[in-house]
């Protein structure tokens, strides 16, 4: 065990960084006699910590990180190409957030400032949980994340809903983590160590032998697949996703999900599910359940958050075929980076869904549903085209970046003669397509019913800054799909 | 640069309509840029080398290098006159839908240009995934196209339609990628070039649905299948076609139906020669059951577009029965086909829009007389009457003769059957004809508060250029068949071991 010195305080200098960011918005408060400062103040000071962080991040990476992935503090963090493009997405998404959050009337108002704050210590969560390669430390992040998330929801302006979903993701949340922690010991128990190294050295001969290891293997993993909302560990997801204020929805269904699943990512690592059948089977059952539990369930939703919600979990499916073609395999870069480019896009382009879906929200009790799109296009054709790209790009049309994510998460799964698994992902993706059409049927080929209707509201400007940013990354990420998958794969070689 | 430009070009008519501010001059710029372009693709002509049997014009830069796809276009005899067909509908369309399309001028304008790239780069892409991409784009369009401008029942069928052709194509997708890492098998390097897909050897063993090389045909061809549509996959083309406003049925008819055969004769045919051989019997049967069906369903429609619809549905059973003979004649009488009805069918919904745009009714019971009335209008839709059923100096004779002359000579018995076709269509086409133009005038005919005017010269001008093809390319053929020669020849002779290769590389060198 070598002492703490420099180079550690080197490596977690962008959480550092961001950790100290966060106090600035409510020192700030504090100083000011518990005053709120102008939003647009704090909203900088959030949108200032999260770049901060990103370009300590990067350069990090590029100055010690980039060939030996460094370690810090023992070996429970390290700093790699997946730290690195899952890190830079969630505090990009964080970042996006947090701009939807200033324009939302169920998150501003005299409570900004300790929002941002938890926003910015939900994403240092992250950031841990995705650089951990410790369990412990990969409970730590998930606490961290976890708890952070709980307070926001309930912080929310509207008084029911939001109350019920924290409760909910709390009490739901607090089971996962405490199956997560029992599956912990059992590992340890059979390995002598929490490390992820020695585990993913250890799987492949152990997940065959000995079952006690197999039932802490499953365990720890249905405590993930509680935090991606796997089904049937995904019941909480909708009623959660519809409570908490749209822009928390937001990120809970894609930064929390692709830290989430880069843990998971290092967990299932490279010939680890090739000696046992039962995980294997186990795993693949779980990712067809999830796709069809997913797509069924949206085809009946009517509030466009539950459908979301419910997208969320068939694309948690999709990742999953992913996982497990990188769990297979001799060499997981091809399907590592698939589920990593897969993450960037999903993210973006829920992100900018939930963006457009801010934009209707008059006050914190407004539920966006299907029929009230109904004739949005005539009214405002620039709400109506961005959400239909978001939409088809979710549907995995193509030129999008949904279809390349899916494109290169199938085809390392047929890469790994998981041929089966690609078939229920594309049929899959044929039932999806039903239900990110009828959004597009109501704006473009109904005609509002009176009384019935959305409009946006002017004057969200950082919401349309979201929504752009998202708009052009749907589009430029599918274009450039090979050039950006390259960066991503070099980067985690 | 010349295909890229081709195909592109109308997307940047389409962001030009899109940003121009005022509504007055949509249509005329349309218009005009849709003219541009089919002026440039008739350029194509003169650059293309009839002699020559590889692909021309070929552009490859490379794409996602990680797993070898291309941006890689070319042209050869099986796709050039489909490009042409599409840019020459186009125009035309747009005057078709002059004064019909009232309101979202521009959004139609604009999906139409969209939809155009679509189509252009499926007959053009060779390489597998650029391929799909333009395929499955064609759908937005298309699902736009129908779902604002159509009928009554128009979100019906447009999300009929979506679903359909997406379900279809998913499995064609994993059928890419898994002979994507076939050809990393076979030649070390990950591909997704048509060219590489062709020189693959998959195994194949008869009889048995398992073997590879029949679930990858099946894969290719059920993604075809539906798209042509081939009975029993049919039933969203009719529910499509009624609903669909009249361009909309135009360039369904007219193009998207040829990208599924369009597929069978550059993908599923050259790529799994012996799965073909072997369930040749059963495309031959299901088109032949499209044909009679087609036929039969289309006498008993009351709604005019509706049995156009189902002409369609009995004349491309005779594309197929023509690519699956895998004769010279045979596959030369299907591509002439795809023209042909592309050119009739086309010309049919064009007419059926005009009636409908003056009567605002399409059921046949409701007319009658109307060659008194209205004559030029019944001269013309008498003579596209005459080319789709195949009467001797239009052009729809000379395809269903060299498909018949095909099917006579690989497969007898398919042909036989077939042949009823050609008097079922006879019968529904005349029987049609005689109640709406014939007969005691109809109700809406007769009304005197609402007199009919006949052809006015928008019109004239989307039908002559329609009426002149009929008769060219029933009259001299030959001038057809010699751009699309060399490379059938290719096909019919090398059908167990197709290959490609460029043609004149120093010529594509200069283009670029």
């Amino acid at each position: 065990m070598s002492p703490i010195g420099l180079a550690d305080i080197l490596i977690v200098s962008p959480f550092i960084a961001l950790f100290l960011a966060s106090l600035i918005p409510v020192t700030v408060k504090v100083l000011r006699g518990n005053v709120e400062q102008p939003a647009v103040a704090t909203l900088t000071q959030g949108l200032g910590g999260f770049l901060g962080a990103c370009i300590l991040l990067l350069t990090v990476f590029v100055l010690i990180g980039k060939r030996d992935s460094p370690t810090a503090f023992a070996d429970v963090l390290v700093l790699d190409g997946l730290t690195l493009c899952v890190g830079l997405l969630s505090l990009l998404v964080g970042a996006g957030a947090l701009l939807l959050m200033h324009d939302n009337p169920s998150t501003f108002g005299n409570q900004f400032s300790e929002l941002v704050f938890l926003t910015m210590n939900a994403v240092l969560g992250m950031l841990v949980l995705v650089s951990a390669v410790d369990l412990l430390i990969v409970y730590i992040g998930l606490e961290t994340m976890s708890l952070s998330l709980y307070m926001m929801i309930a912080i929310s302006n509207e008084g029911k809903l939001s109350k019920e979903a924290a409760l909910k993701y709390f009490v739901l949340g607090g089971l996962a983590s405490a199956i997560l922690l029992y599956g912990i010991s059992f590992l340890f128990g059979t390995m002598g160590s929490t490390s992820l190294r020695a585990l993913v050295e250890m799987t492949p001969q152990l997940v065959g032998t000995s079952k006690i290891f197999l039932f802490g293997m499953i365990l720890v993993l249905v405590g993930f697949a509680f935090k991606v909302s796997l089904a049937p560990f995904h019941a909480w997801t909708p009623d959660v996703y519809e409570g908490a204020p749209t822009p928390h929805t937001g990120l809970m269904a894609t930064a929390a999900k692709a830290v989430a699943f880069a843990a998971i990512l290092r967990i299932v690592a490279a010939n680890s599910l090739v000696e046992s059948e039962n995980l294997l089977d186990f795993l693949q059952w779980l990712a067809v359940g999830t796709m069809l539990v997913g797509n069924l369930a949206a085809l009946m939703q009517r509030s466009l958050k539950r459908i979301v919600a419910y997208s969320s979990i068939a694309h948690s499916g999709y990742l999953m075929v992913g996982i497990i073609a990188a769990g297979v395999s001799d060499q997981m870069t091809y399907a590592a980076s698939g589920v990593i480019y897969y993450l960037i896009g999903y993210s973006v382009m829920t992100l900018g869904m939930i963006g457009v879906i801010c934009l209707f929200e008059r006050n914190e009790d407004t539920v966006v549903t299907v029929e009230s799109l109904a004739g949005l296009a005539s009214r405002n054709p620039g709400s109506a085209i961005c959400l239909t790209i978001f939409l088809l790009s979710l549907a995995g049309i193509p030129p999008s970046v949904g279809f390349f994510g899916k494109f290169y998460i199938f085809s390392s799964a047929i890469g790994e003669g998981l041929i089966w698994l690609a078939l229920w992902g594309v049929l899959n993706s044929v039932i999806a397509a039903y239900y990110y059409l009828k959004p597009i049927v109501y704006m473009f080929m109904k005609e509002p019913e009176p009384g019935y209707d959305v409009a946006v509201l002017p004057s969200l400007t950082a919401t349309r800054v979201a929504i752009g940013i998202c708009l052009f990354c749907v589009i430029a990420l599918g274009i450039i799909a090979g050039p950006v998958f390259k960066v991503i794969e070099s980067a985690i070689l | 640069m010349i295909l890229s430009a081709i195909v592109f070009l109308p997307f940047v008519f389409g962001i030009i309509l899109w940003l121009w501010p005022s509504e007055r001059a949509l249509r005329p710029m349309a218009l005009g840029f849709s003219l541009v372009e089919f002026i440039l693709s008739l350029s194509l002509l003169g650059r293309f080398d009839k002699a020559a049997v590889g692909l021309q014009m070929v552009e490859k830069h490379p794409w996602i290098e990680r797993i070898g796809v291309s941006y890689f276009l070319g042209i050869d005899g099986l796709s050039i006159w489909l490009v042409l067909l599409t840019t020459f509908l186009v125009p035309l369309m747009i005057l078709g839908a002059w004064n019909s399309i009232e309101h979202r001028v521009k959004g139609f304008l604009v999906s139409i240009f969209l939809l155009q790239v679509a189509m252009l780069g499926t007959f053009l892409a060779m390489d597998a995934i650029l391929f799909y991409l333009f395929w499955e784009l064609s759908l937005v369009p298309m699902y736009f196209l129908i779902g604002i401008w159509g009928g009554a029942r128009r979100i019906y069928a447009t999300v009929k339609f979506f679903i359909f052709t997406m379900a279809g194509s998913v499995l064609m997708l994993l059928a890419i990628i898994y002979m994507m890492f076939l050809t990393e098998q076979a030649h070390g390097v990950m591909s997704a070039s048509l060219l590489d897909f062709y020189r693959l050897d998959i195994p194949f063993v008869g009889g048995s649905m398992m073997s590879l090389q029949t679930l990858l045909f099946f894969a290719f061809a059920l993604a075809f299948a539906i798209k042509v549509p081939v009975f029993p996959f049919h039933t969203w083309l009719p529910d499509a076609h009624v609903e669909a406003p009249t361009s909309g049925s135009v360039i369904l008819a007219g193009v998207m139906l040829k990208m599924g055969t369009y597929g069978f004769l550059r993908w599923t045919l050259p790529l799994f020669p012996e799965a073909v051989e072997y369930w040749s019997w059963l495309f031959l049967l299901v088109g032949t059951i499209g044909i009679i069906y087609g036929a039969v369903i289309a006498m008993v429609q009351p709604d005019i577009k509706k049995l156009v619809a189902y002409s369609s549905v009995s004349h491309m059973g005779y594309v197929l029965i023509g690519l699956f003979a895998m004769n010279e004649a045979g596959l030369t009488g299907a591509l002439y086909q795809m023209l042909n009805h592309g050119i009739s069918t086309s010309a049919l919904f064009f007419m059926v829009g005009m009636i409908y745009d003056r009567t605002h009714s399409r059921e046949i019971a409701k007319y009658g007389g109307l060659a008194e009335v209205l004559p030029l209008f019944s001269i013309a839709f008498f003579i596209f009457t005459l080319s789709s059923i195949a009467v001797p100096m239009t052009n729809g004779f000379v395809g269903e003769f060299l498909i018949l002359l095909g099917t006579f000579q690989a497969f007898p018995v398919f042909a036989y059957f077939a042949l009823s076709g050609v008097v079922l269509g006879a019968v529904y086409m005349l029987w049609m004809y005689k109640k709406v133009f014939f007969g005691e005038k109809g109700p809406l005919v007769a009304d005197e508060h609402h007199p009919l005017t006949d052809l006015s010269y928008r019109e004239m001008a989307v039908l002559a250029p329609l009426v002149i093809l009929v008769f060219y390319m029933g009259l001299l053929p030959g001038h057809f068949f010699s751009y699309s020669k060399a490379s059938l020849d290719h096909l019919v002779k090398n059908k167990d071991r197709y290959e490609l290769t460029y043609h004149d590389p120093d010529k594509t060198r200069s283009d670029r």
